[in-house]
């Protein structure tokens, strides 16, 4: 049997009073309370730390005094803690190695929990309020996660009180639990087997993907529909948020809400044009719409030789304090490049280059220009759906003048 | 832990990327900088130079005129290139680890006006004396227009960052280090847009 994680809380505990102490002392302790006479390991532990508070005439040592018990929102990577909470959503543990994984919550927050299974825990119950002794506190995908191992110990606690869950707007979502009230404003076709229902769903504030995995109980939300979700899942993959509703307790809503409809803009200099703008083929598949790669290959469908070409704009603009990266469909791309759709395919096919001739040729068009963008901000990314350049305003070097002169 | 009531996001999140703005900086500015730095310990974190006006700048923007261009090297081939504004000289390099831009340099013939965006570096020459280049991402021809507007466009961001001053803690530390008077680029800056009357 191994004591040494139980040896290190207890260790920690001590040193965190400003004592040193034996970390192989406690664990030969501990190893002969459990080995020679018996004892429970959390009851040695108990012993054990108990003992080391004597020792050393610390009080409060032992976890378990009432009042010591933290709050969910003061949880802290790398802390051992005393929470009591309630268990609000139970899902599907990921592998066999975990029992049980869920989310807890109290009047102040909401965090994952995992139990291991080698912590031999109670099973918990959804809506059952608990007090965990010497859970852990880590991180798990850039949100705060509570473990549940084989030192933890787990009591039944009768409830306190109703939890009401705050809202999140939906532009300041971070990775973790969070609860929303948003319209589901779009509907997008499974991209994978097990996905029941993906999609888009905004607030006054911004928009953000949810998915819900297949999954017993689990039912497709309503476009058009306004939700109140309770305890989703955050996640974040490549910089971009989604929310899994598996976790989550879905409540639809009378009545309607106004969305934002990322309305943004941005003016700057097109400081970077990135590949995969200029003349690309597109997956003729209907509904797909992918980029091809050069070999005319769909990341879906395969070998596509019937592709559809289009012209686009990946890139930055950039003000001097900000970035924004911007993508130009194919009107707003004719319009700023000088070049229609079939001046490009022509270009590419009679030129060596060919596709590369036209990014090179919009490159030249491109950079260095100053160009105002409006359009919808999606996951930081303007979809421009009006674009101009920008021109030399005299009126301006007046104003600057002035300035520049005026305190000297 | 999500709390709804914390609107402000974290300003740099943990492993994600964010892009460096590229500053309007004029040539007789970007001269005298001399230091640079960088935060924190990861390999790829970014450096930055500090200009005198108080701005750390880890890229830079400018438009100006190409007057010279020079091959240099045999295995490792590389361009230097000269660019001027109304103040000064930057002085723009192009190596093999920057092929878009060398390939764009060889097809430019001077004197053009073009738009360079690149990564500033500070060198000691063992005599001692300090040099600024900027490593060119990208250079593109441009017309006079664009020039004209990054004239004011960097005349502006100069005015906006002598007039924050000492109140942020790179303008504190530029005040510091430098000890430059600051009216030297108000005037600077002026100089630069009086010229776009003519």
């Amino acid at each position: 049997m191994d004591f040494s994680e139980t040896a290190e809380r207890i260790s920690q505990k001590v040193t965190s009073h400003g004592h040193a102490v034996e970390k192989t002392a406690i664990e030969t302790k501990l190893r002969r309370l459990v080995e020679e006479f018996g004892v429970p390991l959390a009851e040695a532990e108990r012993t054990v730390t108990n003992e080391m508070a004597r020792e050393f005439s610390i009080s409060g040592l032992q976890s378990g005094g009432p009042g010591e018990a933290k709050t969910l929102d003061a949880l802290v990577p790398g802390e051992w803690v005393t929470v009591e909470c309630k268990v609000v959503a139970l899902t599907a543990p990921p592998s066999p190695s975990i029992s049980q994984t869920g989310i807890a919550a109290d009047q102040t927050a909401a965090v994952r929990f995992v139990v291991w299974s080698r912590a031999n825990a109670p099973a918990l119950k959804e809506g059952n309020w608990y007090r965990f002794e010497s859970a852990v506190v880590d991180q798990y995908r850039g949100s705060v996660n509570l473990k549940v191992h084989s030192g933890t110990t787990i009591k039944e606690v009768p409830g306190k009180g109703t939890i009401k869950p705050v809202l999140s707007p939906i532009a300041a979502l971070r990775p973790g639990i969070a609860s929303v009230r948003g319209k589901v404003v779009q509907e997008w076709e499974a991209t994978h087997d097990r996905i029941l229902q993906s999609g888009l769903i905004a607030d006054e504030t911004g928009s953000v993907r949810f998915v819900t995995w297949k999954e017993e109980g689990r039912e497709r939300l309503n476009p058009g529909t306004v939700y109140t979700v309770f305890y989703a899942t955050v996640d974040e993959f490549n910089g971009r948020l989604s929310l899994t509703l598996n976790t989550a307790t879905v409540v639809p809503e009378e009545g309607d809400i106004e969305v934002s409809r990322g309305d943004a803009s941005f003016e700057g200099a097109f400081v970077h044009l990135a590949p995969g703008s200029g003349l690309i083929k597109r997956c003729p598949v209907e509904g797909c719409n992918r980029v091809l790669s050069r070999q005319n290959y769909c990341p879906v469908h395969e070998i596509q030789p019937n592709f559809q070409y289009d012209l686009r704009i990946k890139g930055w603009l950039d003000n001097g304090e900000e970035t924004r990266e911007v993508l130009i469909p194919r009107a707003g791309t004719e319009s700023l490049v000088g070049m229609t759709l079939e001046q490009a395919r022509e270009l590419a096919e009679n030129t060596p280059l060919g596709m590369d001739e036209v990014f090179l040729r919009f490159r030249d068009a491109l950079l260095g220009r100053y160009l105002s963008c409006s359009g919808r901000e999606i996951d930081g990314r303007l979809l421009v759906s009006g674009c101009t350049r920008l021109r030399f305003q005299p009126e301006r070097l007046a104003d600057l003048l002035n300035r520049a002169g005026g305190s000297a | 832990m999500t709390n709804g009531t914390e609107t402000t996001p974290a300003p740099r999140r943990e492993g994600g990327f964010e892009r460096e703005p590229a500053r309007r900086v004029f040539a007789g500015e970007l001269r005298e900088s001399r230091i640079h730095f960088k935060e924190g310990q990861d390999e790829k974190s970014p450096s930055f130079v500090l200009l005198p006006t108080g701005a750390r700048c880890n890229r830079v923007f400018f438009v100006g005129t190409l007057t010279e261009k020079k091959k240099q090297g045999e295995q490792n081939l590389f361009y230097r290139a000269r660019v001027v504004d109304p103040t000064g000289t930057f002085f723009v390099m192009a190596g093999s680890y920057q092929p878009d831009a060398m390939q764009q340099i060889a097809r430019i013939e001077p004197p053009s006006f073009v738009a360079v965006v690149g990564k500033p570096n500070v060198y000691q020459t063992p005599d001692g004396a300090v040099l600024i280049s900027v490593r060119c991402e990208s250079i593109t021809p441009v017309d006079k227009e664009t020039r004209d507007q990054w004239v004011l466009d960097c005349a502006a961001a100069t005015l906006d960052r002598l007039e924050k001053g000492a109140s942020t803690p790179d303008g504190e530390r530029a005040r510091k280090e430098y000890g430059m008077d600051p009216s030297i680029f108000r005037k600077m800056a002026y100089e630069a847009l009086a010229q776009l009357r003519l």
